[in-house]
């Protein structure tokens, strides 16, 4: 490791040289201290071409080899060609699943085309032209007609700590707003967008092609990003705005800058309403919040700004404190499409301009967004292989954050667009933010959870799995191993993890060892199983004893007399294992004089009886009575009482009732 | 004023033949009751010996109820939280208005029918009842005069469902790709809400519209002894064309008390704890009170506007 580190360095230090030897008055950022190991640096300078969308530009990439395996090629994404025609594998996967196909006409299409890339040999201070060695790749699903990946091959070997800088020159169409990227009006938001080197790990490069469901994985590195654009635009992006200069032909060019991350984001608009807060999070510790936000978003600002600050303050505390000196909160203009996404120090929420407080909107979602930058950013979590470990983790840090900070919300309607508050329904914490038990409950015995993100049965299906399954089982884990140790795990997962792109095995690692056992059993049956839990108390029955008749001998006699004291009860309490998921439960037990008695199932069997005598019969059964198991599908079984509550139906049926005779005197309209 | 005078009229006629208000009442709750079973057995069976019963007495599980919903199928799809408090009314107003309701479950909507075919029925008796001088309601009477005038009632229900379905349905269509229009190209989401909530409001204006004209077509089949419907129909457009003044101030009185009951039962509702037997009882009745109320405005509408109608003079 200590080799590796040294050849990065070094590395790092010839990143500076081809500047020096091939740019022009080119000022290099690179951090005296970085997070992660830059091993992904791109220097890059762009133009945004408002008349005809294009980016125009070129990036220097000075990428190090930090497997133990040499490689002769290097691959590439090119993200953007997904949105080139209708027959890349992206356009293809979504209409296969029956989603709408992009109505575009031939100039809402975007696509990303790479002019030449050449090879900057410092030490022989030579130029190799690798443009014709350039080659696209389909390794996901051979379909050719795919261009999101391509390979260079290399003149030699790139060896194990060696590294190469390769200068790419491009040009990027904007397409019409399509997986939140493109152009809206004149707002901007561009993702995934530049030529991107894939991640070589283990001998192997990781590079998948860009798919209907899949999100992104990349390495760690110094983006130092120079955009240039007309004067009237205001720009946010990831990492520090380090300069800003105005070019006096009309235009002006921002440079960002930002170390230890692994994408660069960025929007632009010129009615964007810009506010900025240093917040300070911890003792010792603060960052910079900035806000833009639409003009009709104004009311929305307190809220998306405290929402941030919850967001960071508990991440914080919880997960590790927010290493970056950044972050951005872009409030996306409606029609954009580019709600609700994530990049490294940059993210988007989303918000209706009617949203009330406690509805959980735009709060969820930023926090959510922001969350990303622990799982995604920070961890680096493969998105192509490992979806669960990025969006579950984040959705449950989003639950955790937004039900700490604000509560409960509760179910929201719009009637004629305005959005209705309705307070008695709130929702819980294990509902997952309505609808995620619901979709998990629907979809969860159609995929594991640990799949490709394209290789789900469909959309719903990964959404399931990969959020709410992901999701319901963490918070499982949380009540199962207690609050406390499950602080502590999570948190050093998190840390621990920080720019390693950990894989399930290391997240398996972590739990056990804060569990103090291997909880294989446990994770397997969520994470590469997709069997159902549900646990059921299915019947009591209290029995007066039955006086002892017939024959008896002798001694056996007097043992039957002993038996039968009336006026005792005999009890039996049937609990069964309706899901294929076993996992150790308690029963708790109330008997009609109020006393309680807690039992323990393995569960492992599909049934269990639990049978007591006494002086009273038992009035009711609860299995798993502390709501540990969240992600049984059905929590009604879950009780037996055996005087049930006779108001319920009728006070619901009573309140049903309204609804369908004012529905009635409506429908009287069209009648009489 | 003539509005005003024949709303009191219509008022004190509504009184003094409360027995009808009570009949077409009590058709109210009985059809809803009719689906009220079902759905009390298949709530019974979902709580069933749950603890889920208790927490249902209290409050409302919104987790129960999310199982309870992906179980359930057909009309039981219509227990949502939506239908609690301003949401009973709220939801039934928007599938007014945008002519939602071909999306209820298939049961509901042919119930639905039945029930507008019973109305359409029981209209001819309503209006007979009001026309009499004195008013008076004996339930052989009022059936056989229901019974007269089915025929002409049921083709004048056809018709307005021209208007109804026909008219508004494709207007509210054409406003909708309107407003699909104007928000695929809009700079925020403001613009196309507040164009949707101005085409709502003029589609409830039309709804209204034609809801008296037809009241009126079904006044002069009656009160004119009009055999020729189509005739009823342009007899009851020229009425409301002559008289904009009196004939909408009547109707948007009356609507205003309407909203008014609508809103003061929304507003006490609210106050009642339903966490026991008693309370649910209360609710209950006071609900009860509430469908009577906006069945009696209903009644009143009719009355006044059939006054109205006999009142201002027609041309021979």
């Amino acid at each position: 490791m200590k080799e590796l580190k040294r050849t990065i360095a070094i590395g790092a230090l010839l990143f500076l040289l081809p500047w020096i030897l091939f740019a022009e008055s080119r000022e290099v950022y690179l951090s005296d201290e970085t997070l992660c190991d830059q091993i992904a640096n791109y220097t890059t300078d762009i133009r945004l071409d408002t008349e005809r969308n294009l980016i125009i530009g070129s990036e220097l990439l000075t990428w190090t080899n930090t497997s133990e395996k040499p490689t002769e090629t290097m691959w590439f994404h090119l993200y953007w060609n997904a949105f080139q025609n209708n027959m890349s594998t992206f356009i293809r996967e979504r209409a296969l699943e029956g989603r709408p196909i992009p109505q575009f006409s031939k100039d809402d299409w975007g696509y990303c085309r790479v002019s030449s890339i050449n090879m900057i040999k410092i030490e022989a201070e030579e130029v190799f032209d690798l443009t014709p060695f350039m080659e696209f790749r389909q390794p996901d699903d051979n379909n050719i007609l795919d261009q999101t990946v391509f390979t260079v091959e290399l003149p030699e070997p790139l060896e194990p700590g060696q590294t190469v800088t390769l200068q790419i020159d491009f040009h990027a169409k904007v397409p019409r707003p399509i997986s939140r990227t493109g152009v809206y009006k004149d707002y901007y938001f561009i993702a995934q967008w530049f030529p991107k080197v894939g991640v070589y790990q283990d001998g192997i490069w990781n590079c998948h092609q860009y798919h209907a469901h899949s999100e992104y994985f990349a390495d760690y590195g110094t983006y130092d990003v120079k955009i240039t654009l007309p004067s009237s635009y205001i720009v946010g992006a990831t990492g520090e705005q380090r300069e800003k200069k105005v070019n006096g032909d009309g235009t002006t060019t921002y440079r960002f800058v930002q170390h230890s991350v692994h994408d660069f984001a960025w929007t632009a608009s010129p009615h964007f309403r810009v506010h900025r807060e240093t917040f300070q999070f911890a003792p010792g510790n603060s960052t910079e919040i900035t806000l833009l936000l639409q003009p009709y978003h104004k009311r929305l600002k307190d809220r998306y700004m405290n929402a941030v600050k919850h967001a960071i303050k508990y991440a914080s505390l919880w997960y590790g404190n927010y290493p970056y000196t950044t972050v951005t909160c872009v409030d996306p203009a409606y029609n954009s499409h580019s709600g609700g996404m994530e990049y490294p120090t940059f993210f988007t929420g989303g918000a209706y301009f009617l949203d009330p407080p406690g509805s959980g909107s735009p709060e969820s979602v930023t926090i959510h967004e922001f969350g990303h930058g622990y799982f995604f950013g920070l961890v680096g979590s493969n998105e192509f292989e490992h979806a669960w470990m990025d969006e579950g983790l984040t959705s449950f840090l989003d639950t955790e954050i937004y039900y700490t900070a604000y509560g409960q919300p509760y179910m929201t309607k719009r009637y004629f667009g305005i959005p209705f508050l309705f307070k008695n329904a709130p929702i819980p914490i294990e509902l997952d933010e309505y609808q995620g038990v619901s979709g998990y409950r629907r979809m969860s015995d159609r995929d594991d959870m640990q799949r490709f993100s394209w290789q789900f049965m469909n959309g719903e299906s990964y959404t399931a799995n990969v959020y709410f399954k992901a999701e319901l089982m963490l918070r499982t884990l949380k009540r199962y191993l207690g609050p406390e140790i499950f602080a502590r795990m999570i948190k050093d997962y998190s840390e621990k993890w920080w720019c390693a792109h950990p894989k399930p095995k290391d997240f398996y690692d972590t739990v056990a060892a804060h569990a103090g056992q291997d909880m294989s059993w446990f994770l397997d049956q969520f994470i590469y199983g997709s069997e159902n839990l549900d646990y059921a108390v299915t019947a009591i029955e209290n029995r007066k004893p039955r006086r002892p008749k017939g024959w008896f001998d002798g001694i056996y006699r007097e043992r039957a007399q002993d038996q039968f004291s009336p006026p005792a009860y005999e009890s039996e309490v049937l609990v069964r294992r309706l899901g294929g998921v076993c996992i150790p439960v308690d029963v708790l037990i109330v008997f009609e004089d109020g006393r309680e008695l807690r039992e323990h199932w393995d569960g492992q069997y599909r049934w269990k009886k639990f049978i007591y005598s006494g002086p009273v019969g038992i009035k009711q059964a609860i299995v798993d009575p502390d709501f540990k198991l969240v992600l049984d599908i059905n929590r009604t079984n879950n009780s037996w009482v055996v005087e049930p509550e006779g108001l319920s139906p009728w006070k619901w049926t009573s309140t049903w009732l309204l609804w369908l005779q004012y529905a009635l005197e409506c429908l009287k309209f069209f009648g009489s | 004023m003539k509005f005003w005078i024949n709303f009191l009229k219509g008022f004190h006629l509504t009184r003094k033949t409360a027995r009808l208000v009570l009949l077409l009442f009590v058709i109210n709750l009985i059809a809803a009751l009719i689906l009220a079973i079902p759905m009390y057995n298949s709530l019974k069976d979902s709580f069933g010996h749950s603890l889920v019963g208790n927490r249902m007495a209290k409050g409302f599980d919104t987790l129960w109820w999310e199982e309870f919903h992906d179980q359930s199928e057909g009309f039981e799809q219509t227990f949502t939280p939506f239908i609690l408090g301003k949401g009973a009314i709220l939801e039934n107003l928007e599938m007014l208005v945008q002519i939602k309701f071909f999306e209820l479950p298939p049961i509901i909507i042919i119930f639905g029918l039945a029930y507008i075919l019973l109305h359409t029925f029981l209209a001819g008796g309503i209006l007979a009842v009001f026309n009499k001088e004195p008013p008076r309601f004996s339930m052989t009477t009022f059936l056989s005069d229901a019974a007269h005038y089915f025929l002409r009632f049921f083709l004048i229900t056809l018709v307005s469902w021209i208007f109804f379905f026909g008219l508004t349905g494709s207007l509210n269509h054409w406003f909708n790709s309107i407003v699909n229009r104007v928000a695929e190209h809009a700079f925020s989401e403001i613009t196309p809400f507040y164009i949707s909530l101005f085409f709502n409001l003029i589609t409830f204006f039309l709804i209204l519209l034609f809801r008296m004209v037809f009241d009126y077509s079904r006044i002069a089949i009656v009160a004119d002894s009009e055999k020729n419907i189509l005739k009823a129909v342009a007899t009851a457009i020229g009425f409301v064309i002559k008289n904009p003044g009196s004939t909408l101030s009547l109707f948007y009185t009356v609507f205003a008390a309407n909203v008014v009951v609508t809103l003061f039962f929304n507003l006490v509702r609210s106050f009642i704890p339903q966490t026991n037997a008693v309370g649910v009882l209360s609710a209950f009745i006071f609900q009860q009170m509430f469908i009577f109320a906006v069945v009696w405005v209903r009644c009143w509408l009719y009355a006044s506007q059939l006054e109205l109608y006999k009142y201002i003079p027609k041309e021979v």
